[in-house]
């Protein structure tokens, strides 16, 4: 018995029947094409998000949101909640130990800004000095607002790089005037870029102007959306958190029946809320393409089992010349294997061409991961043995004397 | 060479209605000789060639191939002896379709040891006179020729015996003369040929004829 020699003489079956061998290859390699694809889609959104959360917040930031909104709804949700003030998180800043520093956060996301003769709708925040610090962004040209601006509520403003080109063209923005509304403002700065949000807005059309400027001059509200804290030591994350909860519901005057009228997200809620997003990616739709992949392993089982019957003489042959049951269990199984070994391979290349083509068109980084490359050829060698059992048995089962009569 | 000894093969006994299709049957053949086994059909000779062939297995009795007591052997074992021992052909040929005749001819050879087994093929072939036929396809041989290469598969792991189950049955008179002096050659350098026919015609090749009848063997003479 020659394992080398009944594994070439499988190729040559395989070669000989070719259509055969194709309509299984085709089977298998639509499931795997179908699984490359969808796993590449969801680690490639998983990183993506996740670049995009660690842009944002930084492991040492606590975020209070108005309202009992999660951040994947964001607090707009229910309405304006009017509760949440500037006072409240003085308070917490000076009885809380272990925060640096506070930045209160109030934000339009639809207004008109224009200058010279160009107008732009977008996304104007209102954010405190600290916010430089806090959000980790700075300005690139001119200069951060100053503590004595936000004071006196100054209208200046600091402008993201794309929103400048579309309003000043060939102007250097800095010291120009726009307007947010009637209200005139003077540009002091342009922001570093920082690209697209969590939420898909892009930060490099940003307006961010004094927080005061923003609340009574604008909005005219006296109440904040959300505000970011700096902690000084990341073990004392949960500490602080009960600390805040406590201090924000004795401000509200929350009796004990009533829930939180704020959330409060720490970096690691953030990353399992999107983590959770991510696990309709990375665990749902492989799913479904498993599911495609088993149908691509009956496939092999019911094109073997028609195969064997049509071997039957075959079969007996084999076994009259001297190959025992073993032999031909050998002989169907890693047929079954080869087959689903050929049609994963050309699956995985064929997803992975299809990943690259739908990256480049929908402007989308996907990541190929290198797990993938044994979803591509373990995967199917296993589905192969396993569809390839049922065949193989019934083929050793094989009376050599009625399969040579 | 081949001892049978008081073999019987009985079908049916599940069922209660058991049917011998041998009984009882003893045999010697000796090394190097030439038998026809003759009979109608139902007459068991099929049956005891498969017993000889070791593609099936006696109801009762006990078989010594080469002084081994192969009725004993498991169904891997007896693989291998048919795959050193016995070198079959049959009526119906049963070559692979889509498959040159050299690879055909290589099949016994994929199962066993021997190395070079490209060479051992085209040697076979020689054998049959169709070394220049050796990437041709079944389809593209005459019925003879697939004999032949048949006959040279049956040869090429050079088994001691050969097996042949009704080998002319589906030949013109030429091609069947071609066989049998074939097997006359094999017989000559030495191979223990077994043929088994109901023509008496063929059978009169042989150096002994066995004649079986429902399961016994009626006559057993020498030419």
């Amino acid at each position: 018995m020659n394992k080398k020699r009944i594994l070439l003489s499988c190729l040559r079956i395989l070669f000989r029947n070719w259509l055969n061998t194709l309509f299984m290859i085709l089977g298998v390699s639509v499931g795997i094409i179908a699984l490359t694809i969808t796993f590449s889609i969801g680690k490639g959104t998983e990183k993506q998000v996740m670049d995009n959360v660690k842009k944002q917040f930084s492991s040492n930031n606590i975020y209070i949101g108005a309202g009992r909104g999660q951040m994947g709804s964001g607090p707009m949700s229910q309405g304006p909640i009017s509760t949440l003030k500037i006072e409240d998180l003085e308070v917490i800043l000076n009885d809380v130990p272990g925060i640096i520093m506070y930045d209160p956060v109030q934000w339009l996301p639809e207004k008109e800004v224009i200058a010279f003769n160009n107008n732009v709708t977008t996304m104007i925040k209102g954010r405190s000095s600290e916010g430089e610090i806090i959000w980790n962004r700075t300005v690139q040209t001119g200069l951060f607002f100053s503590k004595s601006e936000e004071k006196n509520a100054s209208r200046v403003a600091l402008i993201g790089s794309k929103l400048a080109s579309v309003l000043f063209v060939n102007t250097d923005p800095i010291g120009q005037q726009l307007r947010i509304g009637n209200i005139p403002f003077t540009v002091k700065g342009i922001l570093e870029d920082k690209g697209v949000d969590a939420h898909g807005f892009d930060m490099d059309m940003d307006v961010i102007i004094p927080i005061t400027t923003m609340m009574k001059r604008v909005m005219s509200v006296d109440y904040i959306m959300s505000a970011s804290l700096l902690i000084e030591d990341v073990e004392q994350m949960d500490d602080i958190v009960f600390a805040i909860t406590d201090i924000l519901r004795e401000r509200h005057y929350l009796n004990e029946n009533e829930t939180d009228d704020f959330s409060i997200m720490t970096p690691v809620e953030v990353k399992s809320v999107v983590g959770d997003m991510n696990k309709v990616f990375t665990l749902v739709l492989p799913l479904i393409s498993g599911i495609a992949l088993l149908v691509g392993g009956i496939v092999i089982v019911v094109m073997m089992l028609m195969s064997v019957s049509r071997r039957v003489s075959e079969i007996g042959l084999r076994m009259a010349v001297g190959a025992g049951k073993r032999d031909i269990i050998f002989q169907f199984l890693i047929e079954a294997s080869l087959v689903s070994l050929f049609g994963g391979l050309l699956g995985f290349i064929i997803g992975v061409i299809g990943t690259k083509t739908l990256s480049s068109s929908m402007n989308y980084t996907f990541v190929v991961p290198w797990q993938s490359i044994l979803l591509g050829v373990l995967l199917p060698v296993a589905i192969g043995m396993i569809a390839g059992i049922v065949p193989a048995k019934k083929a050793a089962k094989q009376d050599p004397i009625e399969a040579l009569s | 060479m081949i001892q049978l000894k008081s073999i019987s093969k009985i079908y049916g006994k599940d069922s209660g209605q058991e049917v011998a299709a041998l009984q009882d049957v003893d045999l010697v053949i000796e090394r190097g000789d030439f038998v026809a086994i003759v009979g109608a059909s139902g007459s068991g000779k099929s049956t005891i060639m498969n017993i000889l062939g070791l593609l099936d297995r006696p109801t009762k009795g006990e078989y010594y191939l080469e002084n081994r007591a192969v009725n004993t052997f498991k169904d891997d074992e007896l693989a291998r002896v048919r795959n050193k021992t016995i070198g079959f052909v049959f009526q119906k040929f049963h070559l692979l379709p889509k498959t040159s005749a050299i690879e055909n001819v290589e099949l016994p050879l994929i199962y066993s040891d021997r190395k070079k087994i490209r060479g051992l093929a085209i040697e076979a072939l020689k054998k049959v006179g169709l070394e220049n036929r050796a990437s041709h396809r079944p389809n593209e041989l005459s019925g003879g020729q697939q004999q032949r290469v048949a006959i040279a598969r049956a040869l090429v792991n050079e088994p001691e015996i050969i097996l042949a189950d009704e080998p002319t049955g589906n030949l013109d008179s030429k091609s069947t003369s071609e066989v049998l002096s074939i097997f006359r050659e094999l017989n000559l350098s030495g191979k223990t040929i077994i043929l088994i026919t109901h023509e008496q015609e063929i059978a009169e090749q042989a150096n002994r004829v066995i004649r079986i009848h429902d399961g016994i063997i009626t006559e057993d003479i020498r030419n």
